[in-house]
């Protein structure tokens, strides 16, 4: 049942959409559900020790679970696809911009910013296609955006902020040392932005 | 409306626009006047708290056109030349190349620790939305699984019933045979015509299959005629000591017979 299990989570989490307790009782555990408690930590162990993931609970109230990398990423060692190589890039790019300001930011804001990045809702991008739906759709249902609507706004406004799985696959102080790195500046130049993110 | 040249942060339009809905509410004597004052104080707190967070914000100013041309320096903009696209009067000029953002993306894995994804090396089945994949895979390997299970027990059976039939075919055609002779005594028939079916050949090496045992078990004989052509009789069931003799010789000769579908046709 746990190799079942462990084999049933690496597979859907390849689109990296939160894994539903009722898909793992539904297809996996099927009969066994008073022992679901234990052969979910089970597989949390098998992943730990032999593949170097963590399966977290990101909801605890609707429990989903995503699956992270225990390990660092090791400098140049990747097999990752181009697509998924540029979609992070665009992604840290967002919520680097969405931390600096304040962890939350209005949906015209955003687009202003990436509009200097060459990067338009309307259009059709050369490397992300229809970005406004990458954005809005695929980093939100990965959980790594997560989007509010701002209330009596007419046209409806959203705000953003950083979802569950970013701020378990990340860190604030991770974003501000790229941004610091790509600035060219200490960490400290942004005073409370620092002290926020604990560093 | 103003909404956003109340949220700047210099002007004081939103203490004024309360200041005077304060003036405004001492003349109110109908419900309807309330209400809508009330409505009024519910945007104006919002508002309030937009600004209120907009304050926070600005506490390390963040320049994000800074941080924007930074980041297409990163990704390898070429500002000396002019990029040919009809978006260019707000956008500050510079080539952005191809693989721009694979470099961002380059540096962004570092700062995620994201699992990398599972792929099967030989791949299994045709990728499709994982949601119901997965459970079409389940539900496949569940039914195969049933399926197989099933299956050792039919084929019992099918063994089982298979060596009846051969030996109830064998018995039915001792019978034709038999039939045959009594009705026409003397007459052996053509080896040939009484196996052949002229209409399928696997019937023809069935009925061959099936004399065979009846030879075998010395229930029938074959000979050669004058004109060398096998024919086929029944034997006569006679005392002891002559069966014996005879099965013990005719069991003694092993002919094979070869027949292939042109010969048969």
């Amino acid at each position: 049942q746990v190799s079942e299990l462990v084999q049933f989570l690496l597979v859907k989490d390849q689109k990296k959409i939160p894994i539903k307790r009722a898909d793992i009782l539904k297809n996996v555990i099927r009969e066994y559900r008073d022992a679901y408690s234990e052969i979910v930590n089970k597989a949390g162990r098998t992943l730990q020790e032999v593949f170097g993931l963590q399966l977290v609970e990101i909801d605890t109230k609707r429990h989903t679970y995503i699956l992270i990398n225990n390990l660092r990423r090791a400098e140049g060692e990747y097999l990752c696809r181009d697509k998924e190589k540029e979609k992070m890039g665009l992604l840290l790019v967002i919520l680097s911009f969405i931390f600096m300001k304040g962890n939350s930011v209005k949906d015209s804001a955003l687009w202003e910013f990436l509009h200097l990045l060459r990067v338009y809702p309307g259009k059709q991008h050369r490397v992300f296609g229809d970005v406004r739906k990458l954005v809005m759709e695929e980093f939100v249902r990965q959980k790594y955006l997560e989007t509010t609507p701002i209330p009596l706004t007419d046209p409806p406004e959203f705000k953003y902020q950083w979802g569950p799985r970013a701020e378990k696959e990340t860190s604030k102080k991770d974003v501000l040392t790229f941004v610091a790195k790509i600035q060219g500046k200490d960490p400290t130049f942004w005073a409370s932005q620092y002290s926020e993110a604990g560093a | 409306e103003n909404r956003e040249a109340m949220l700047n942060s210099k002007s004081n339009r939103l203490t004024e626009a309360l200041e005077e809905a304060n003036r405004l509410f001492d003349g109110v004597c109908r419900a309807r006047e309330a209400a809508l004052d009330a409505q009024f104080l519910v945007i104006a707190s919002n508002i309030g708290k937009e600004k209120a967070n907009e304050l926070h914000s600005e506490m390390s100013a963040f320049d994000s056109t800074a941080f924007a041309e930074d980041l297409l320096t990163f990704m390898g903009i070429n500002r000396t030349e002019v990029e040919e696209t009809d978006d260019s009067e707000d956008v500050p000029g510079g080539f952005l190349p191809s693989d721009a953002w694979q470099t961002m993306g380059e540096e962004a894995l570092k700062y995620f620790r994201r699992a990398p994804t599972f792929h099967y090396m030989m791949g299994s089945f045709k990728s499709e939305p994982p949601v119901p994949k997965q459970r079409i895979e389940r539900q496949k390997k569940a039914s195969r699984g049933k399926a197989e299970r099933a299956m050792p027990a039919q084929l019992k059976k099918m063994e089982e019933s298979h060596q009846e039939a051969t030996e109830k075919e064998v018995e039915r055609i001792l019978r034709i045979l038999q039939t045959h002779f009594e009705n026409d005594p003397n007459t052996p028939i053509s080896f040939f015509d009484f196996v052949i079916d002229p209409n399928s050949f696997a019937r023809t090496v069935e009925n061959m299959f099936h004399v065979s045992f009846l030879i075998r078990d010395g229930l029938a004989k074959i000979k050669l005629d004058e004109d060398e052509l096998p024919i086929i009789e029944p034997t006569k069931p006679s005392g002891g000591g002559e069966e014996d003799s005879r099965a013990g010789a005719g069991a003694r000769n092993q002919v094979v017979i070869s027949l292939d579908q042109k010969e048969w046709k």
